[in-house]
């Protein structure tokens, strides 16, 4: 407690004064005079939506924008040294050795053909050199630090081999192993599902707090604000419109769009009117999908062992009805869904469709089902055609229905343009300029096109602006009364699960640990794992022990 | 199953390579099927085509029976098959040499030319596009740009003209256009056909010197006809991977510029490697012109001879090397592309 106390009256760790940053060809700034300060052991978030400036914000303060991008005024200070006076060897030195970044979406930030342990080697030996081996040994220290179980092994995996989150923990590893001053955390945990979310930044945190770090945390979370931050700042439009202590904003913000974000991100959607078994008792019964015994074992490479990817999991699902399945990544939610569409093959167990067993089908018989069953990918952008436009990507899956005159086909494409809500201007747009809530809606629509009766949803919700996500959400629950869907959910947003689905079940390690409906599994979970996992769900509100850490720093400052 | 359990556990690069192994097995039977079909397809008789119009009726019918043409085709194929076994190719009768040794003597040389092309060709390839990326706007990305677009336009006798024009004629530091060695100087004992590595291997520094000067002019012909493809396509896979994610993040991590371009030079690898595995296959025959402007007395040159005289044997042996030569290739580029890229299931 002393301790914090006595920072506060050191000078800051890192200042940006003024700093202003500008991309050629762009009118406006992508930086406009954007000031603040980080003391040592403090953790400030930054705020912002798509395009606010927050990622351009992090690699001005390293100094590292790309090509096109400069820095027309200001400075940004670490120790009291300006980083713009630095020559390229200090630059470098700074990167990664005093000023960590952690980037979004960790898979591609590593190296695809090196081991992840010789990545973590690298960067410690770019900074402090030293033998091979015992940076190979602190390397994978380090990656037991962050909660890496069986270090040794994972060490030696290539990147395409772990799992989001194992490869998020890796970047900070990565981050961490130079013992940096300051840590910039940009969109660390972006996609992550939320006890892993929260697991990273508590590690992340606590690692920051434990050595008297400085730490940026960049976000659209409020709820990872409340929960972690000392300090907020939001960002619009390469400004920041307010900065203040958490605490005084989540109370009361003093700016307008500051307000509207706030409560955008609080609102808790009320889940849907249960249609299908209001209407009658008897069409309810008829389950259109039914899943038993399901396995699916995946082989180790290397051995003869096999992953349980999905082990004996049972369900199923009426007309009309969405199921929402939840877990950590690596729990067989995916496979679950990519086995029903065919994807992967199934090592054991039957799906039954509308009375037809699937699994023992012919891929050619399969394909006159496809029409009725299909998939709404986690990724849009990967999962489009680069160099196809909208209206081709929409009207591909109309192939699969027999008679599509090229007239029916424009018609049907706008139609399916208006279900999803884009604008028909988009329909000549290519994938990359579409923004990602877009791109969404555009994978939406494919799968909608040959009017399926089942539709797999896999992480619709992920990795979109707060308001881009609630527009989604309120998409698919129009698209479910309208059409009469049935869906199958996979998500570990669990906001979203409550607004969308009917029932739940809880997926752990290939199998089903809880299922219910939505408002009792939420209401009174029986299991603890599904305990946790409600638990990681980050209110937007400080917890007691952020209030009195705010608490002991105001004291200090008034000192 | 036990056996699937021995190969799961197999460790990745061996599993390769046994895999590759393996089917070389039937490939090779497929290579030796197609050069006995190519003589057998021809249209009339293949003795009389083998002996010409100038054939006795006597000499038909003897060379009938020596190729075994009364038999069935399936025994025609086993005895053709049995006599590559042990090495026999038949004889040419334009150089009454055993086809073996003809192709013994000549394909060395076209290997040793080829090889040491194919190394100039990467190093002047990879090095113009890697400079040119990281340095855009130099000099060098300027001068590749230019050269890209001459390499693909400029035949390789012209280059090889225009190089023997000035460096031997104007200038006179390269050794006269014949052959392999000076014709004072003796070849050195054959070991393994390459004559640099041979006169080393002999100690005959005076061959070597000579060799090596021999060399220099046809290489550099072939390496500046060839680079240009090389150099464009590594421009683009290396950009590529010199834009990505993980690049950025590297610099973010404070890793030197050096070690930034190797990881992305070591990602762009695979189709470097598909496209190096084609062009040494393409340049066996290929290199034809540039070894009759040297006098090279390569394996292209007697494949030529072979078609214009309508030289069977020598024919079918040339096939059969340049098929097994190519196959060995794309063994290796498979191999190294699999070993390249992790990510790749065995």
């Amino acid at each position: 407690m002393s301790m914090t106390i006595s920072t506060n009256q050191e000078a800051p760790l890192l200042v940006a004064r003024d700093l202003s940053v500008k991309f050629d060809g762009a009118d406006k700034p992508a930086l406009d005079n954007v000031s603040f300060s980080l003391h040592r052991n403090e953790v400030l978030g930054i705020v912002g939506e798509t395009g606010s400036g927050k990622s351009v914000l992090a690699r001005a303060l390293m100094n590292l924008l790309s090509e096109n991008g400069r820095i027309t005024a200001g400075d940004v200070l670490l120790d009291n040294q300006s980083i713009l006076g630095m020559d390229d060897n200090e630059l470098r030195r700074l990167r990664g050795g005093r000023l960590a970044l952690i980037g979004t979406n960790a898979k591609s930030l590593l190296d695809p053909v090196e081991t992840v342990g010789s990545q973590i080697v690298r960067v410690l030996r770019a900074h402090r050199g030293g033998s091979k081996r015992a940076a190979w040994r602190e390397a994978v220290d380090m990656l037991s630090k962050v909660g890496i179980v069986n270090p040794e092994r994972r060490a030696r995996a290539y990147p395409h081999e772990l799992s989001g989150g194992m490869a998020q923990r890796v970047v900070i590893a990565m981050a961490m192993i130079t013992s940096p001053q300051v840590v910039l955390a940009d969109d660390a945990t972006l996609g992550l599902d939320a006890t892993i979310q929260v697991q990273v930044l508590d590690l992340l945190v606590n690692r920051c707090r434990e050595l008297g770090l400085g730490a940026i945390i960049i976000t659209h979370d409020l709820g990872i604000v409340a929960h972690f931050c000392d300090k907020v700042a939001i960002m619009r439009e390469g400004r920041i419109v307010e900065i203040g202590p958490v605490g005084k904003f989540l109370s009361g913000p003093t700016q307008a769009y500051s307000a509207e974000l706030l409560e955008a991100a609080k609102v808790r959607p009320t889940p849907v009117v249960r249609e299908a078994r209001e209407t009658s008792p008897d069409v309810k019964r008829t389950a259109l999908l039914d899943v038993s015994n399901l396995v699916k074992h995946f082989p180790i490479p290397g051995t003869n062992e096999v992953v349980r990817a999905v082990d004996d999991v049972s369900f199923s699902l009426a007309r009309g009805e969405t199921l929402a399945l939840v877990g950590e990544s690596g729990s067989g939610k995916t496979t679950i869904g990519q086995c029903l569409v065919r994807l992967l093959t199934t090592t054991a167990g039957r799906v039954t469709f509308d009375g037809e067993d699937l699994t023992g089908m012919s891929e050619r018989e399969f394909r006159q089902r496809r029409r009725r069953i299909q998939m709404v990918f986690q990724e849009p952008y990967v999962a489009l055609n680069p160099r196809w436009s909208v209206a081709n990507l929409i009207g591909e899956p109309l192939a699969l229905l027999s008679a599509a005159g090229s007239v029916n086909k424009t018609k049907r494409i706008r139609e399916l343009l208006d279900a999803v809500q884009l604008p028909v201007r988009l329909a000549d747009a290519y994938p990359h300029e579409l923004t990602a809530g877009e791109q969404k809606r555009v994978g939406i629509a494919r799968a909608l096109a040959t009017r399926p009766d089942f539709v797999v949803f896999d992480e619709p919700t992920t990795a979109l602006d707060i308001r881009v996500r609630a527009q989604i959400i309120d998409l698919v629950r129009d698209l479910q009364a309208e059409m009469g869907l049935s869906a199958l959910f996979i998500t570990h947003d669990l906001n979203s699960v409550r607004s969308l689905a009917h029932a739940v079940s809880v997926m752990r390690h290939g199998k089903i640990l809880e299922y219910g409906p939505t408002e009792t599994i939420f209401a009174s979970p029986q299991e603890e794992y599904t305990k946790t996992l409600l638990k990681a769900e980050l209110p937007i509100e400080q917890s007691q022990v952020q209030r009195e850490r705010a608490e002991r720093m105001l004291v200090g400052e008034m000192r | 199953m036990p056996l699937i359990q021995y190969w799961r556990v197999l460790p990745r690069p061996l599993r390769i390579v046994a895999g590759r192994l393996i089917m070389i097995v039937p490939q090779m039977f497929g290579v030796m099927l197609v050069t006995f079909l190519l003589v057998r397809l021809l249209p009339g008789d293949p003795a009389l085509l083998m002996l010409g119009n100038m054939a006795t009726e006597e000499q038909i019918i003897a060379l009938r029976e020596k190729l075994g043409l009364n038999l069935s085709v399936y025994e025609q194929f086993m005895q053709y098959a049995g006599n590559v076994m042990h090495g026999d190719l038949g004889v040419s009768p334009f150089t009454s040499n055993p086809v073996v040794v003809d192709l013994l003597e000549r394909a060395p040389a076209t290997l040793e030319l080829i090889t040491y092309a194919m190394l100039l060709t990467i190093l002047i390839g990879v090095a113009f596009a890697v400079i040119s990326v990281i340095r855009p706007k130099g000099a060098i990305d300027y001068g590749s740009r230019v050269y890209g677009l001459a390499a693909g336009a400029i035949p390789d006798f012209w280059v090889g003209l225009l190089l023997i024009y000035f460096f031997f004629y104007v200038l006179g530091w390269a050794p006269a256009p014949f052959g392999r060695v000076d014709a004072l100087v003796t070849p050195p004992p054959t070991v393994t056909g390459f004559y640099t590595i041979d006169s080393l291997l002999a100690g005959d520094l005076n061959a070597f010197f000579s060799a090596v000067g021999r060399l220099l002019l046809p290489v550099l012909t072939l390496a500046i006809v060839n680079a240009g493809a090389l150099m464009k396509m590594t421009k683009t896979v290396f950009a590529d991977a010199y834009r990505s994610d993980f690049i950025r993040h590297q610099r973010a991590c404070g890793l030197s510029e050096r070690t930034i371009v190797r990881s992305a030079l070591r990602n762009s690898l695979p189709p470097i490697i598909t496209l190096v595995g084609f062009l040494f296959g393409f340049l066996l025959g290929a290199a034809v012109l540039v070894e009759t402007i040297f006098s090279w007395g390569g394996l292209g040159q007697y494949a030529v001879q072979a078609v214009i005289n309508s030289d069977y044997a020598a024919l079918q042996g040339f096939v059969l090397v340049a098929a097994a030569f190519i196959l060995v290739v794309y063994l290796v580029v498979d191999i190294l592309y699999e070993l390249a890229d992790p990510r790749i299931k065995v």
